[in-house]
């Protein structure tokens, strides 16, 4: 290792033990017993929720996907598999707000539209989007293949 | 068995199991020049969030020494635009980092020494901080608060904690980061990644195992993998489309050029009274006794030198016309037409110019009682605002007087007022 990067390394961790000390003397000094306790939830949620359900998750989409990967070209896979993630990402954020806007939202301009309905339309364009690409993909990639033959 | 041969056999299962689960999780796409791509794009966002989130933490809590700029004017609207819309692309950047490492959390051994302790307790805490932080955030924009601690508090010594463990990451990943910087450095002349040598990250190639464990992998990988290429292109495209989407379909809640593109933003940008969106309506403050009752004035003192003014006295003196944002702590904001007494003007009537001033609502809570400092009080933007959009403030909007200053959090922009006194 040079030794620019070792310094570099120094300063870094260094700042980064400083930096948590800074945190963790606001948390200390700002937020409540009753507060750090739910802070401490939430912190080992987010990991079991990621670690323990999304990744899997993931990983069984994947697998599924792989298996019927072998019939289509991978454009189309990847296409596909594009798709679901776009999809996932904005229900992630679209779910709490619909939940949300079930509570009752403070005043009319908060929350004004009907984020359910909208996020059934997003995944329906989503659809049509990846269906009309795949198309094109598998046309041209039999396309191909005929010119080859 | 004895218990020494017990833990031995326990430890053996384990790194069968670890191993498996690495194996299964092996892929093109999880390689280290992927974890950079991601990685400096998730740091980039990270910080701009982090100065960003400072700047409108003191902005409200000032320490004695700070102070402001009060141009231009829509700065505020922009540096917290900024903060929520890099907040919610990097929801789909750190989803992509985080599967593009996840085979690192089935390391065997987890940790050699003391310093990999650490390193991975320090890891631990960071993808807890970053998802929880990226969650609060994002929950609080929908005015929904399903936690027991002061979101700002705990969203700021957050903020903290996650730069601090992104230093030490970058400083512990220094030299494979380094490695996988460069683009000619990690993709052949093929357009394929190049293998990942000894030290140069561990998300390389995957662990082989025999017996049993060893059929599982092999049953596993029975599904032929797209190339490389493809699913390393995979991985950077989903993560870009749908930082793309999540940006595209909700930004327009503060920048006008998206707004037809708003389809999931917690606000519209011309919704709501006069044209414009209502944090706190009158009555959820309680004041719509006080602030339409025909006796209201507005007390303006220095010391002992003290000015009430009545609505209609305010309305006879000399009126300014300036176009300013109301840009929220939440993100959204919009221009608007604003008509009063500029602020500076009625300073001057006590003797008070260039002085701090504490201005009261008549409301009571959080935001009741706010500081402007110096620099906003001469600014001859910042008005007491009796007119919004060409017609008397809505009682929503501050009626019968509010504040309104350049770059400023519309928390401050304190609507009902009681009065204002210098410091």
């Amino acid at each position: 290792m040079n030794r620019g990067i070792r310094v570099a390394r120094i300063v870094l961790i260094a700042f980064g033990v400083l930096g948590l000390a800074v945190g963790a003397a606001f948390l200390v000094a700002t937020v409540r017993p009753k507060g750090l306790t739910g802070l401490a939830v939430w912190l080992v949620a987010a990991i079991v929720l990621h670690d323990g359900i999304l990744a899997p998750v993931a990983f069984l989409a994947n697998r599924l996907l792989r298996g019927v990967g072998r019939r289509v070209p991978a454009a189309v896979l990847a296409v596909l598999q594009v798709t679901v993630v776009v999809g996932v990402v904005m229900t992630l954020i679209v779910l709490p707000e619909i939940r949300a806007k079930q509570l009752g939202p403070r005043n009319p301009s908060v929350l004004p539209f009907d984020y359910g309905l909208r996020l059934a339309l997003l995944w329906a364009v989503l659809a049509l989007l990846s269906a009309a690409v795949c198309a094109l993909l598998m046309v041209r990639s039999q396309r191909i293949r005929g010119s080859t033959r | 068995m004895d218990a020494r041969e017990r833990t031995a056999g326990l430890e053996r299962g384990l790194e069968r199991t670890f191993a498996l689960a690495r194996s299964s999780l092996a892929s093109g796409a999880r390689h280290p020049r992927t974890a950079v791509v991601l990685g400096r794009l998730l740091g980039a966002g990270f910080l701009l969030c982090f100065v960003t989130g400072l700047y409108s933490h003191y902005l409200q809590d000032p320490l004695p020494w700070m102070g402001f700029p009060s141009r231009p004017e829509w700065l505020y609207r922009v540096s917290q635009g900024v903060h929520i819309t890099a907040g919610i692309a990097c929801i789909p950047l750190l989803l992509g980092k985080l599967y593009t490492v996840f085979p690192l959390l089935f390391r065997w051994p987890p940790a050699r020494t003391l310093a990999g302790v650490l390193e991975r307790a320090s890891i631990a805490l960071f993808v807890a901080s970053s998802l929880v932080q990226l969650a609060i955030g994002l929950v609080n924009t929908f005015q929904w608060y399903p936690w027991t601690f002061s979101f700002r508090a705990v969203h700021f010594a957050l903020s903290w904690v996650i730069v601090a463990s992104l230093a030490i990451h970058i400083g512990v990943k220094l030299p494979v980061i380094a490695r996988w910087w460069r683009r000619r450095d990690s993709i052949g002349p093929d357009g394929e990644l190049r293998p990942v040598g000894s030290g140069e990250g561990e998300l390389g190639a995957r662990p082989r195992a025999g017996g049993v464990t060893g059929g599982v992998q092999r049953w596993i990988e029975k599904a032929p993998p797209a190339p490389d290429a493809v699913s390393r292109r995979t991985v950077l495209g989903a993560v870009g489309v749908a930082a793309g989407a999540a940006v595209v379909l909700t930004a327009g809640q503060s920048l006008p050029l998206l707004a037809p593109l708003n389809v999931f933003a917690p606000r519209q940008q011309r919704l709501g009274p006069q044209a414009l969106p209502v944090n706190k309506t009158a009555r959820a403050a309680g004041v719509i006794g006080k602030a339409t009752d025909a006796g209201w004035t507005l007390t303006v003192r220095a010391g002992d030198r003290s000015r009430t003014f009545s609505r209609a006295e305010l309305l006879a003196m000399p009126q300014t016309s300036v176009t300013l944002p109301i840009a929220c702590v939440e993100g959204w904001s919009v221009s608007a037409d604003w008509r009063g007494v500029a602020f500076r003007d009625l300073a001057a009537l006590v003797g008070a110019s260039g002085r701090d001033f504490t201005v009261r609502s008549l409301q009571h809570g959080a935001y009741a009682v706010t500081m402007l400092q110096a620099d906003f009080v001469d600014d001859p933007l910042t008005l007491v605002a009796l007119q919004l959009n060409g017609a008397p403030l809505d009682l929503d909007h501050g009626y019968p007087a509010r504040l309104i200053a350049p770059a400023r959090p519309g928390v401050l922009q304190t609507k009902w007022l009681a009065s204002l006194e210098a410091r």
